[in-house]
């Protein structure tokens, strides 16, 4: 005669809820606000793995004897679990304005003149490699003046005159623990267009100052829902 | 078998299961209170702690099935490994079991995170500490992954080779040296007891392999899961209050730029198979202190010493970062001369 152990039940319960949160992950299209298209692979071998070692414990969890759940791993498990109901609970979100004072810039120097900057559409990725080169600044200096146009969020800065703003994108290799920056001053919108942390789309020229690239705007910025992938993969 | 029973329920006089059901409840409520908060009181307005929850989401559930990984690894050597394989290895001379334990590393591609528990469970089948803790500190950074990721971060650069040998090798010697130094301890005092009545819950000697192997898997990822849950808060934390910027100051300074880029590695908990790309971005600092980052940083950071904490013996935290910052410091400082 065998019973259902609590703890072990309880065990399979708090692992279920983890594979929960890895399908939930992957079926709402979130991974890419918590990893890169490099590591995103990692979502279904997560829930794969981790819905194996639920089924796995729960049906080994009738034993002839079973021990009561005592309260210190009530409490243990629970810790483990909650991670779980916060990620569930929170709705979409991104690092954002605040973060950008605290990450390094993008440097990615095999970028540097890439065949991109020479003569392909230009996007933060290029742009930010540029400014770490000497090749790179080159071929887009030779672009200066072209019409290019950027999405990203906006960071306004102390000294930033009425008509400027930032426009910023995070660069992710693995996870956003890894975040990087790459940055544009975009010059001649309109005053109080944009609000810091909302995502716009900018058109204007481009003219990169030294390790400073300008966009001057033509018109005023569109504002944009974040992009379902908020972050860039070198 | 010993059945496991909440002491302090039945010294209380209460029975088990009310203190457990009252436990339950008081558990339940805080995950629901925690859902109520997330999802109604808006908190991601808050600049700081919207990055807080991101990058703790982040480090979570890139780090998870790495857990999972080496947890199966782990629970399979435990079920399906003798002991005697291990006995008959931890007869060789450590001279010899060091490096045979870093060069396995090269076969195991997982991150810093993985590499805890199959270490943790080598130790417990009777590998000398020594080589298990080689092991550990090795295989995160030796592995075809993160030599490969350390090649594709600096190709292009005149200093390729000096990052991608460099970082192998030097992680390799310092693996060494640390699993030395631990090694001076004796078995039974290295790693951390497990609570027996969570033990038992978890295996029962007389299971099928299936059930045994479960148990072990699962044992193992909850336990390191609460440490794992702690280091990743602690360092969110971390990259939500500390700006990066700071370091940026000493880049410059001969030995300080090191110790620096390695504090910054502590600080960051990246993982390994990413951490080059990081690395790569600091372009301020030389090579030797970009290597400093990327061998300091898998073998001891805020995640891993919540991990540590909870896997070994008091005092194995503070002997590990001291040898791992002295000889990364040491190692590195002589590339630093030799390549600036």
């Amino acid at each position: 005669m065998t019973h259902w152990s609590h703890p072990r039940v309880a065990a399979g319960l708090v692992l279920a809820a983890w594979a929960g949160l890895f399908w939930f992950l992957l079926a709402s299209g979130r991974t890419m606000l918590y990893l890169s298209a490099r590591t995103a692979w990692l979502i279904p071998c997560g829930a794969v793995i981790v819905t194996i070692a639920a089924i796995g414990r729960l049906a080994s969890a009738r034993v002839a004897d079973p021990e009561p759940l005592g309260r210190r791993e009530t409490w243990s498990l629970g810790v483990v679990v909650l991670p779980v109901v916060i990620m569930l609970a929170l709705p979409p979100v991104t690092l954002g304005a605040y973060a950008v004072g605290r990450r390094s810039s993008f440097s990615a120097a095999t970028l540097g003149a890439s065949a991109r900057i020479v003569s392909g559409p230009i996007d933060f990725v290029d742009i930010a490699a540029s400014q770490t080169t000497k090749e790179g600044q080159a071929a887009l200096r030779a672009r200066a003046g072209e019409v290019v146009t950027l999405e990203g969020f906006v960071t306004i800065e102390a000294g930033d005159g009425p008509d400027e703003f930032r426009l910023t994108r995070f660069i992710i290799t693995c996870c956003v623990a890894d975040a990087t920056i790459a940055q544009v001053r975009v010059v001649g919108a309109p005053p109080g267009s944009v609000v810091s942390d909302g995502w716009v789309s900018v058109t204007g020229r481009l003219y990169p100052l030294g390790n400073d690239v300008l966009i001057a705007a033509n018109g005023t910025p569109r504002e944009i829902p974040v992009p379902d992938n908020p972050y860039l993969t070198p | 078998m010993a059945v496991g029973v909440d002491p302090r329920a039945t010294t209380s006089g209460a029975s088990p299961t009310s203190g457990s059901g009252r436990s339950g409840i008081a558990v339940v409520s805080m995950l629901v209170c925690a859902a109520v908060l997330a999802r109604f009181a808006d908190p991601v307005r808050i600049g700081w702690l919207r990055n807080l929850l991101v990058v703790f989401g982040s480090l979570l559930v890139e780090s998870t099935p790495f857990i999972m990984l080496g947890a199966a690894v782990s629970a399979a050597i435990e079920v399906f490994v003798p002991s005697s394989a291990f006995e008959k290895i931890g007869r060789l001379h450590p001279a010899l079991q060091m490096p045979a334990a870093a060069a396995a590393g090269v076969a195991f591609p997982v991150c810093e995170c993985g590499s805890v528990p199959v270490a943790r469970r080598l130790a417990a089948k009777g590998l000398a500490p020594s080589a298990a803790v080689t092991f550990m500190l090795a295989a995160p950074i030796v592995n075809p992954v993160v030599v490969a990721s350390t090649f594709v971060a600096y190709r292009g650069r005149s200093d390729l080779w000096v990052m991608v040998i460099g970082r192998f090798t030097l992680g390799f010697i310092v693996a060494m040296a640390v699993g030395w130094v631990v090694g001076r301890v004796r078995a039974g005092e290295f790693l951390r007891a497990r609570d027996v009545d969570t033990e038992a819950h978890e295996v029962r000697q007389d299971e099928p392999r299936w059930a045994r192997f479960f148990g072990h898997l699962t044992g193992d990822v909850v336990f390191m899961a609460r440490f794992l849950i702690l280091g990743a808060a602690i360092a969110a934390a971390v990259q939500t209050f500390v700006p990066q910027s700071i370091v940026d100051r000493v880049a410059s300074l001969p030995v300080l730029s090191l110790v620096a880029m390695m504090a910054l590695a502590f600080l960051m908990s990246l993982c390994s198979e990413s951490d080059a790309f990081v690395a790569a971005s600091f372009v301020s600092f030389g090579p030797a202190a970009q290597l400093a980052f990327l061998v300091a940083g898998p073998m001891v950071d805020t995640k891993l010493s919540a991990l540590y904490v909870g896997t070994y013996e008091r005092g194995f935290l503070r002997v590990v970062i001291l040898a791992v910052g002295a000889t990364t410091l040491v190692a590195t400082m002589w590339v630093q001369v030799v390549f600036g």
